[in-house]
């Protein structure tokens, strides 16, 4: 029980930390990017592969490799499409992560590759008769350390106040000296890192990474991003909890039901859905045309 | 043309298409058994976009979820036509429920079957889906598909399942296709200039001021969605009966994406971009794998290495979007070039 509520938190935190990443971009330049899967796929990548180094090292490789991949991805192609119907540019996004998708395939190979990156983290310890895994406390240590660095840099910084003012309207975010080119890139930046802590927790749980490694994750904190209410970060972060708490509650409570928990989910995704069309956060009923 | 669209009705808008759709058939079905099946299949792909045209194209609305609708079309008629003793001994179906086992009808009717099933069923679901839009209507649709495609590809009593529903009865003359097709751009064309279709395209330009206009978003998009049903659940069918095996996983995230980017490639306003971005997906897919195999094209043999195909493709795409975000036909109906006299 103390496991599976445990389960439920750590897996909320990280979908959070996804939708997070989703909903900094979003906020910027209204673009839902799609290959945020991608930043987390070469992240995951990118630890595996540095594993003989020491972690600290390791990790600090991922996070430059992942923050470069997107900001490289913001220069080439979202700048110019910066002011493009929304629409299109999450079809565009879709291209290019099948882009890198694909070129994850042929650089990595289709097959998994896998390492045990910290091996410390893997096992289970017990307290009072009870078993407990020390990646789920890890991880939910970890997304509460991220989480509350996210909330400090978005509530009490300079940037932080850029971008939520960004998040909340552009144009005069813009007339009133935020400098575009520059928030963008850094809200792309902040997205690839935390990309990248994504990636380490799903890497200790899962150490198989092939090229479509943060395609399911993504889509997940999409629903979240929706659920919650796109149009501000701590709603972001909330829809993508939410999303992993009903998952992971479904998965212990439908028992051999549980190859149907994506149906449940995105049932009740529906739902919230129409009855609060704008997330849940949101206050009114406001158009947004994708 | 400041807005994408017909308002009129033109002989030119309308027999463009259909004539090159129905000059290539001609000259790809006879060029090799290869390109035949390729010919089938796209045209299959075509009703598709032709299907999210009518939807996606006119009202503005992504729609990730009428991927649901060619599952329910493809699943409807695999069933109805497969062999009876298929469905009862074939290892895979055992658990299938036994009412299922007996119905048997022939091709045509199953197609029927198919797409009026589809229609009635984005019709109940657009009850639903048709009060959102922007994102939330993307997601919501997603869901739907995302719905579908987990019950269908679990549950074995309802069908194959993950596994394949083998020896579906096929169409192989080329041409039975192409009139489906031919028949199906005639209806999406009489209704893009009808005043549904008018309406729908108003509440794109300015969800504003078309319900000012008296125009209610719900009923025009409901209306749309309907049709697009019917039409994705055809192409699903016209799929099975063209690819001889029901599989649930040919409907999901890549065909999705596929359809939808070959909408948009092409220009997502008009049936001619529709048209235009199924046969170069289509084209440049086809080449790039006879490259990839080292076959020669026209004489010439370029080769590629395995495995590039699918990048370039995709950086195409990508490519594409950069160059010309509303299509390569900018969302304008096929007409003849002009020439001004200077």
């Amino acid at each position: 029980m103390v496991q599976s509520i445990l389960d439920a938190i750590s897996l909320g935190g990280l979908y959070a930390l996804a939708a997070l990443g989703l909903g900094l971009v979003f906020g910027v330049m209204r673009l839902v990017n799609f290959a945020h899967g991608e930043l987390i796929t070469i992240a995951a990548y990118t630890l595996v592969l540095t594993v003989q180094f020491p972690l600290i090292v390791s990790i600090l490789i991922t996070v430059i490799v992942t923050s470069l991949v997107a900001f490289l991805m913001e220069l080439t192609i979202y700048r110019r499409l910066r002011g493009v119907n929304p629409a299109i540019m999450l079809i565009a996004s879709f291209g290019l992560s099948t882009v890198l998708q694909r070129v994850y395939e042929l650089i990595f190979g289709a097959l998994p590759k896998s390492a045990v990156v910290a091996p410390f983290l893997s096992g289970a310890f017990s307290i009072g008769g009870l078993s407990i895994t020390i990646s789920s406390v890890i991880t939910v240590v970890l997304t509460v350390i991220i989480l509350l660095a996210m909330g400090y840099l978005v509530e009490r910084t300079s940037l932080g106040l850029q971008l939520r003012a960004a998040a909340a309207d552009f144009k005069t975010a813009r007339l009133l000296g935020v400098r575009a080119n520059r928030l963008i890139s850094a809200a792309f930046v902040l997205s690839g890192i935390l990309a990248s802590c994504v990636a380490f927790i799903l890497v200790i749980q899962n150490p198989e990474v092939n090229p479509y490694y943060g395609l399911n994750i993504t889509i997940l904190a999409l629903v979240g991003i929706v659920i919650g209410g796109i149009s501000s970060l701590r709603g972001a972060a909330l829809g993508g909890f939410i999303v992993g708490v009903i998952l992971s509650a479904l998965n212990t409570l439908l028992g051999n039901g549980r190859v149907y928990a994506y149906s449940w989910l995105f049932f009740a995704v529906l739902i919230i859905l129409l009855v609060k069309p704008g997330g849940l956060l949101s206050k009114g009923n406001e158009l947004e045309r994708v | 043309m400041k807005f994408p669209g017909l308002t009129r009705f033109s002989l030119q808008n309308l027999f463009g298409p259909i004539a090159v759709l129905t000059i290539l058939t001609f000259f790809l079905d006879r060029a090799s058994s290869s390109l035949q099946l390729m010919t089938q299949l796209a045209l299959c792909t075509f009703m598709m976009v032709l299907a999210l045209q009518v939807f996606v194209g006119n009202s503005g609305v992504l729609s990730f979820g009428h991927g649901s609708f060619a599952l329910l079309g493809s699943y409807v008629s695999g069933m109805l036509t497969a062999p009876v003793n298929i469905k009862s001994h074939a290892l895979a179906l055992n658990q299938l429920w036994h009412f299922l086992i007996p119905l048997k009808t022939n091709i045509y009717i199953a197609l029927i079957i198919s797409a009026v099933l589809s229609a009635l069923v984005a019709g109940l679901t657009g009850i639903l889906l048709m009060r959102l839009s922007g994102l939330a209507s993307g997601i919501a649709t997603f869901a739907l598909l995302g719905v579908t495609y987990n019950i269908f590809f679990n549950n074995k009593q309802l069908g194959p399942g993950s596994q394949a529903l083998p020896a579906v009865p096929t169409i192989t003359n080329t041409y039975i296709l192409l009139i489906l097709i031919l028949i199906a751009i005639f209806f999406v064309y009489l209704f893009n200039i009808s005043r549904s279709g008018r309406s729908l395209r108003a509440t794109r330009e300015d969800p504003m001021a078309a319900p000012a206009l008296g125009i209610s978003i719900f009923k025009v998009r409901l209306i749309a969605f309907v049709f697009s049903g019917l039409l994705a659940g055809l192409s699903g069918g016209m799929y099975v009966h063209v690819a001889g095996t029901f599989q649930v996983q040919d409907y999901y995230l890549d065909f999705t994406f596929t359809t939808l980017s070959m909408l948009i490639v092409g220009g997502s306003a008009s049936i001619w971009g529709a048209l235009v971005g199924t046969i170069l997906i289509t084209g440049v897919g086809q080449i790039l794998l006879m490259m990839e195999q080292h076959l020669p094209i026209f004489g010439v043999t370029i080769g590629i290495p395995l495995g590039s195909r699918a990048v370039i493709i995709a950086v195409t795409f990508v490519a594409m979007l950069l160059w010309r975000s509303s299509g390569i036909t900018n969302g304008r109906e096929f007409s003849l070039p002009r020439f001004k006299r200077s």
